[in-house]
């Protein structure tokens, strides 16, 4: 089977990678969207001052 | 002239780097007007096979955003590195962790435990993790895989200058492309775009003494809006960080948090601050000292705020 990735996505804050796959007629069989980034700010704003937290929450996007 | 070769690549950022070279506003018509820009995701639609296709140092300068945090990261930074004369660290990520470096503070696996089973807004039953390789019925996906740390771009690969900043000051950003156009470049390894002196050096509030008998947090004081903040009791990163950003956060009455990293010489910015907060604190016993120091919360994530994995201590251990 036939397979385009498209990789990384474009003009959006973040990344991204789509892979499409096609049918032996050329026909798009499926698709998947995925997300190949992780931070974990969840993670690390714990322990953090509350105060501190939206100057460094304001860095999950800063577009 | 020919013209350069530009690229702008993000790692793990938030794009605020990106947008910052947006910032330079009217001149950015000024860059295109010496450079192509042969790969930049968030603004051109060049993909990965196409810089794989350029030759080796085919690209004149790299600015590289972001911190190294999974596989793809550093494979983007092995590929750039090849693929250009010039790599730059652009902003405090890829100089020495940034925002995303707070992560070294916790587990890999108590952050993809909280992320993708405890959250309370989190709902997974099946308790699916990502994989590097997930076979589905038309073939195989794969994804990067998370490093157990945040590493700095000059972890993984050379670097040619660093430039600090969260993000780097516009006017800063647009000095350094006019040197590297220029071909008149500063020695290898140079930290450019940024001031030698301290943060206070730039700072307009008025120092006098610096005694601190009691540490504030920012919202138990209003402070006075001409005096410096260190000086009132509020923490601020300004006496061991490089200036050059403007001092945009002290001049809105937000203290420093150090994000152009650590002054000439310096090889740990949280230390430095340690050994800056000894000298200011006006104590006469132990306890005393004990007692002002005890006001300041999560010192480690404030002194390392955005230079943990660039620093000494890169992480905490047995967290």
């Amino acid at each position: 089977m036939r397979q385009i990735v498209i990789d990384p996505i474009t003009r959006l804050e973040g990344h991204g990678k789509i892979s499409i796959f096609l049918d032996d007629t050329g026909a798009v069989k499926n698709v998947y969207f995925q997300i190949p980034e992780l931070r974990g700010f969840e993670k690390f704003v714990e322990g953090r001052p509350s105060e501190e937290v939206p100057q460094i929450v304001s860095r999950i996007c800063g577009v | 002239m020919e013209k350069l070769k530009i690229a702008s690549y993000w790692a793990s950022a938030c794009g605020g780097c990106d947008v910052a070279i947006l910032d330079i506003h009217e001149k950015i018509v000024d860059v295109a007007n010496i450079a192509d820009i042969v790969f930049w995701p968030v603004a051109t639609d060049f993909k990965e096979k196409d810089v794989e296709g350029y030759p080796d140092g085919y690209i004149d300068v790299t600015l590289f955003h972001g911190a190294i945090r999974n596989s793809e990261n550093e494979h983007y930074a092995q590929l750039l590195r090849r693929k250009s004369k010039i790599l730059v660290a652009f902003g405090s990520c890829a100089v020495m962790g940034g925002i995303p470096g707070l992560a070294n503070f916790k587990k890999r696996e108590d952050i993809l435990g909280w992320v993708y089973f405890e959250s309370p807004s989190t709902q997974n039953k099946e308790r699916v993790l990502p994989q590097t390789s997930t076979p589905v019925p038309e073939g195989e996906l794969t994804l990067p895989s998370f490093y157990e740390e945040v590493k700095t771009l000059g972890d993984v690969v050379d670097v040619d200058y660093f430039m600090p900043g969260c993000p780097p000051a516009p006017h800063q950003i647009w000095a350094v492309l006019q040197v590297l156009a220029s071909g008149n470049l500063p020695p290898k390894g140079a930290v450019v775009g940024a001031s030698d002196k301290a943060l206070c050096d730039e700072c307009k509030r008025v120092k006098t003494e610096k005694k601190v008998k009691r540490f504030y947090r920012t919202y138990e004081i209003i402070p006075d809006p001409e005096r410096c903040l260190l000086e009132q009791g509020i923490v601020c990163m300004g006496p061991v960080t490089r200036g050059g950003c403007g001092a945009r956060c002290t001049s809105a009455h937000q203290p420093c948090r150090g994000c152009y990293g650590p002054l000439e010489g310096v090889v740990d910015q949280g230390a430095k601050y340690i050994s800056a907060l000894a000298s200011i604190v006006d104590a006469n016993t132990w306890e005393e000292a004990q007692e002002i120091i005890g006001h300041i919360p999560d010192p480690a994530g404030t002194f390392y705020r955005f230079g943990l994995p660039g620093s000494l201590l890169r992480r905490a251990r047995n967290v």
